[in-house]
């Protein structure tokens, strides 16, 4: 029986690990705030992970098109343009994701780091002549603090322009996966990038308490897709094959695996305990009772297998993301949920309830005779 | 010899209705499979086959203690196990109660071990995770009795056979005789009208093994209890003695007589 459990507990162990890897893969490049509740971006671009997909067509005179958003109705509304780009502070020279927005009252944070550190709206832009005070402010997440070993004060060069200034260090940032973030003023990021010539962004961020918005955006840009939180979410999801295969291959191969070694282990203990299924048998006990057991047994087992698993694949998913930041990543790669424990659990019963009919079978079988 | 118990019609000890009997009972077990169609054309040999009993016939009535005797392989344990119905003759028939144990299912023949029949091995067979109250317990507990009723039986049965301060462990803590006793409480819990024990006292030293006996001497008052043994001491409390060697009935003698 507790070759059983162990069984079953490392192969729940190992999905809930790969499970939540390709939750890590998944949730790794995805944009998200709970405050933000539209996303407007070019048809073509990747809903899945806008931000990086710096290849995409862009929009023009955003600073324009943003004021025309504003409405009574419409909380906020920004401009977002994204680049990788190098940042240098103090010798220390890494490559960061730069994330360019407008600042403003309803705007709490982008891509899971604070706009706080921010000055309110967007001087340097001028009203298009880009010729405004330059801020030169930066919001690091704390992984871009780690790795540039920079904190609020550090003076920073960004792409070459040495003018900037960490306003801010995002320490509970719930940041982009793995991804290092800087956000600053975006005329500023345009400015370096060259976006600054057609005022150029990759999306819009729209925060609003009217669905009524949603029409409205989507008659300016009808070429565009504009995407609620929830619809974002789904496409991630569903553009997100890899981690998404990962988790149901994982899946299937726990299922089939686990089933195979229950019904080996289990079936090996049905025979072994043929002598006492005669005895159970000669002293009267029905086969139905005899089979009850043998159910309930498998059930107990591969339940408790489930659960142990899960315990032990959470365990599994600290060790990963403990050994990866330790020498690859500077965030966790895997994603742990409360709700891994019920999955490991379900997904054990599961491999009982199909290995049932053939220890049923098996154990009706030895049943009976002398013991 | 009692005719009635080597004829083969039906069988009675006196003016007492016996509660189980055999007729003219055959038991042949086969090695291996048949041949088959194929196998007999290609001239392949049947298995080779024992015949572990040889027209036995016998009686038990209620109230007595029949002692089955005979060296290894003479065919005791191949009878109780007939007389228990956990297994068919190949030949001849076993009543219990007038109730032929061959026209009845698999089903039907487990309902009345549970009911009718208490079984004691010579390797006690109990469950070794259940205490020994649980144990006594099983079969109550297919009997569909409440939890209440079927603590104070159990408990009841094990102060009958002494084991009052042992109801709590578990076959693992408890030294052979009692065991035994655990067995023979469970063989009762039921209240059964025939008692099958093999080898009751084979693995028990002389003490326990007469403690064991006197359990025996005192449940067979009112039900019908067989025994096989080849030891001497043990078949000594039997009422009468059957004689087996080599699957036939060789003589039969009353003990107490």
């Amino acid at each position: 029986m507790q070759l059983s459990i162990l069984g079953v507990a490392a192969i729940i162990a190992l999905l809930v690990v790969v499970t939540g890897l390709g939750l890590g893969l998944a949730t790794g490049t995805t944009v998200y705030d709970d405050d933000i509740d539209y996303w407007v971006v070019p048809e073509d671009s990747g809903s899945s992970s806008p931000l990086l997909a710096t290849d995409n067509p862009r929009f023009g005179s955003v600073h324009d098109s943003t004021e025309q958003f504003r409405t009574e109705e419409v909380t906020f509304a920004t401009p977002v343009l994204s680049q990788i780009l190098q940042l240098e502070a103090d010798g220390e020279t890494e490559f960061i994701l730069v994330v360019g927005v407008i600042n403003e009252p309803g705007l709490d944070a982008v891509t899971g780091v604070t706009t706080d550190g921010l000055s309110d709206g967007d001087p340097y832009y001028a009203d298009g002549s880009y010729d405004g005070p330059w801020t030169g402010d930066v919001v690091l997440s704390q992984s871009a603090s780690n790795l540039l070993e920079a904190g609020s004060g550090t003076q920073l060069t960004v792409a070459g322009n040495e003018s900037f200034t960490v306003t801010g260090v995002d320490d509970g940032s719930d940041t982009v996966g793995n991804v290092p973030v800087a956000v600053m003023q975006l005329s500023e990021l345009q400015r370096l990038t060259g976006a600054a010539e057609h005022d150029q962004a990759d999306q819009f961020i729209v925060g609003t308490n009217s669905p009524a918005v949603e029409t409205t955006l989507k008659d300016r840009y009808p070429q565009s897709e504009v995407l609620t939180r929830g619809e974002l979410t789904t496409n991630e999801a569903m553009d997100s094959e890899l981690p998404l295969a990962l988790a149901v291959t994982a899946f299937i191969i726990a299922i089939s695996v686990g089933t195979l070694f229950v019904l080996t282990t289990n079936g090996l203990e049905v025979v072994a305990d043929q002598r006492q299924l005669a005895t159970l048998a000669a002293i009267g006990i029905s086969t139905r009772s005899q089979l009850v057991l043998v159910g309930v047994q498998t059930m107990v087992v591969t339940g408790i297998g489930g659960f142990l698993g899960a315990v032990a694949g959470m365990g599994g998913i600290w060790a990963v993301n403990t050994g990866a930041m330790e020498l690859l990543t500077t965030e966790p790669i895997a994603l742990s949920e409360s709700w891994f424990l019920l999955y490991g659990g379900g997904v054990g019963l599961l491999i009982g309830v199909l290995s049932l009919p053939y220890l049923l079978v098996l154990a009706r079988r030895v049943s009976g005779g002398v013991p | 010899m009692s005719p009635a118990a080597t004829s083969s019609s039906h069988p009675t000890e006196g003016d007492r209705s016996p509660v189980v009997y055999a007729t003219d009972v055959t038991k042949v077990y086969t090695r291996g499979s048949g041949p088959g169609r194929v196998g007999k054309l290609l001239g392949r040999p049947e298995p080779p086959s024992v015949t572990a009993l040889d027209k036995i016939s016998v009686a038990i009535d209620a109230g007595e203690i029949v002692g089955l005797a005979g060296p290894s392989g003479s065919g005791k344990s191949t009878l109780l196990h007939l007389l228990a119905g956990l297994e068919t003759p190949t030949a001849g028939t076993v009543q219990f109660q007038d109730q032929d144990l061959e026209t009845l299912s698999r089903r039907e023949r487990i309902r009345l071990r549970l009911e009718h029949v208490g079984i004691i091995f010579q390797h006690f067979h109990l469950v070794d995770s259940l205490s020994a109250r649980a144990n006594v317990s099983l079969p109550l507990v297919e009997l569909g009795m409440g939890t209440r009723k079927r603590r104070e039986r159990s408990e009841a049965l094990l102060t009958r056979v002494g084991l009052e301060d042992r109801i709590s462990h578990r076959p693992g803590e408890l030294s052979g005789g009692e065991q035994q006793r655990v067995a023979i409480a469970r063989a009762l819990a039921t209240d059964p009208t025939l008692i099958i024990a093999d080898e009751p006292t084979g693995e028990l030293d002389t003490e326990t093994g007469q403690r064991v006996l006197e359990e025996f001497k005192r449940i067979a008052t009112d039900r019908a209890v067989v025994l096989a043994s080849h030891d001497q001491p043990t078949l000594e409390i039997a009422d009468r003695i059957v004689q087996l060697r080599d699957g036939t009935r060789v003589e039969a003698t009353q003990a107490d007589t």
